[in-house]
């Protein structure tokens, strides 16, 4: 009998140990998946993802499917991207998510419109993309169909986009650290191409929408909604070649131009939803890179 | 004199100043001319965006003093107090002039008007911080004011550059 109660106490003791051990290992994991979820929101604000996936002017939930974007090729209506495993992206694997920002594909492995700029995400680090999706995941599901593109021909037949990926997609993914340069430039390259898709509005595109590799922040005559979009290179006449890093840094976080003016239209909603957001470091770093770049003047 | 004749030839010219002072101000801005409106209402803003200018360059340590950002926060309240049916008459939207005021503007009136009146709480902020004369609270209000600018700059102008 003696025995039985020793064996009971034992059993007793293991339970207990091991319920202890997984509620631990529970807390621990629950605190990464918060750290991710924490990082995942700076990276959001980063990569300004509230501006095109929610319908802000027009009263729409957030992240459940945005306004109307107006380009040459037709009108884009950015997807509902909360976890609603019908309507949003609740089902997507981490595979699906990366390969979306990566690859510029959707689950099913058709191909996305670059509306989605994913030719700068492409540049996200997979741990980045993956913490962007644990704050994704975070946010409230909201069954709000999506709508779909309203495009002209040929721009409608989406298979066309394997021809433009071909001519016009780095798929280099993120690029190594240049040891050469120091951390801040790297982080500022990281935050202007990478997460700010900065280069997405500042540089001219081509005809069928690629973006002029040779003329990278050198200004966009015809930007989002026909707005003329500044030449951001330090070019000193016609680009930001006069501006002091205090006057880039002021301007991202408080939208102040050294002139006094403040900037309005999209930039307005880049700088309340994203730049005014990033630390004194990234708008520092930031402000480094953008200063390195090749002056580049008008177009012949 | 009798009280009541000198009361009432004080009235009259009272009167008579009030009516030539602001009727010969009216014709001397602007004579409903919508050009001399919108260059008037560039005027407004220049000064807003001179104020601006100044507490920045205090704000990021490159000039000026705390009197230089009183006198610019003195400035940016006296243009931001203008009745915005007057910086903003009917007639003055893009296509007048050089003007960059959107259609929309007087589209959505009463929107246009919340904007322009949330300017008045964030310069009191920055008038309470360059009275205190405290750099980071200064630049604090600056954000706010700027917020405030944008606002409407993101809304109702279309920027020719």
């Amino acid at each position: 009998m003696a025995s039985r109660a020793a064996v009971k106490t034992v059993i007793m003791v293991a339970a207990v140990a091991l319920a202890a051990a997984t509620g631990l290992a529970g807390a621990g994991a629950r605190a990464a998946d918060a750290d991710a979820v924490r990082r995942g929101e700076y990276l959001f604000n980063a990569a300004g993802c509230l501006g095109c996936h929610t319908d802000e002017k027009g009263g729409g939930k957030p992240l459940a499917g945005g306004r109307a974007l107006a380009t040459p090729f037709g009108t884009f209506y950015p997807p509902n991207i909360t976890p609603d495993p019908e309507h949003g992206i609740g089902r997507w694997s981490d595979a699906d998510f990366i390969r979306a920002f990566r690859e510029g594909r959707a689950p099913d492995g058709s191909y996305l419109y670059p509306a989605f700029p994913y030719p700068s995400y492409t540049r996200m680090t997979d741990r980045d993309l993956l913490d962007l999706k644990a704050y994704l995941f975070s946010r409230e599901p909201v069954a709000a169909a999506n709508r779909p593109h309203d495009l002209s021909m040929p721009f409608s037949w989406r298979f066309l986009l394997a021809g433009w990926q071909w001519l016009y997609f780095d798929t280099r993914g993120p690029r190594p650290d240049d040891p050469a340069k120091p951390p801040e430039w790297n982080r500022g390259r990281y935050v202007v191409d990478a997460l700010g898709h900065c280069g997405e509005c500042h540089t001219p595109r081509t005809t069928f929408g690629g973006m002029e590799a040779d003329r990278y922040l050198a200004g966009n005559p015809k930007g989002p909604n026909g707005d003329k979009v500044p030449n951001i290179t330090p070019q000193p006449r016609f680009g930001i070649g006069g501006w002091t890093p205090g006057d880039i840094t002021l301007l991202l976080e408080t939208g102040l131009t050294p002139e006094g003016d403040v900037v309005g239209n999209a930039m307005a909603e880049v700088v309340r939803n994203s730049t005014s957001k990033l630390t004194a470091d990234d708008r520092a770093a930031v402000a480094a890179y953008l200063q390195s770049l090749p002056p580049i003047g008008p177009p012949p | 004199m009798d009280s009541r004749v000198v009361n009432a030839l004080a009235a009259g010219s009272v009167a008579a100043f009030l009516y030539l002072g602001f009727g010969g101000l009216g014709a001397a801005a602007t004579d409903g001319d919508p050009a001399a409106l919108v260059k008037q209402r560039e005027q407004t803003m220049k000064s807003m965006g001179g104020g601006l200018q100044t507490i920045a360059k205090f704000v990021k340590g490159e000039a000026g003093s705390a009197a230089d950002v009183q006198a610019a926060v003195a400035a940016i309240t006296e243009a931001s107090s203008k009745d915005p049916a007057v910086v903003f008459p009917q007639g003055t939207a893009i296509g007048t002039a050089d003007s960059d005021a959107k259609p929309e503007l007087w589209q959505n009136w009463p929107k246009a008007v919340e904007y322009w009146n949330g300017l008045k709480p964030a310069t009191a902020k920055l008038t309470e911080a360059a009275n205190a004369g405290d750099r980071a609270q200064i630049a604090q209000a600056l954000q706010g004011v700027s917020k405030a600018c944008a606002n409407c700059h993101e809304d109702f102008r279309q920027k020719k550059q």
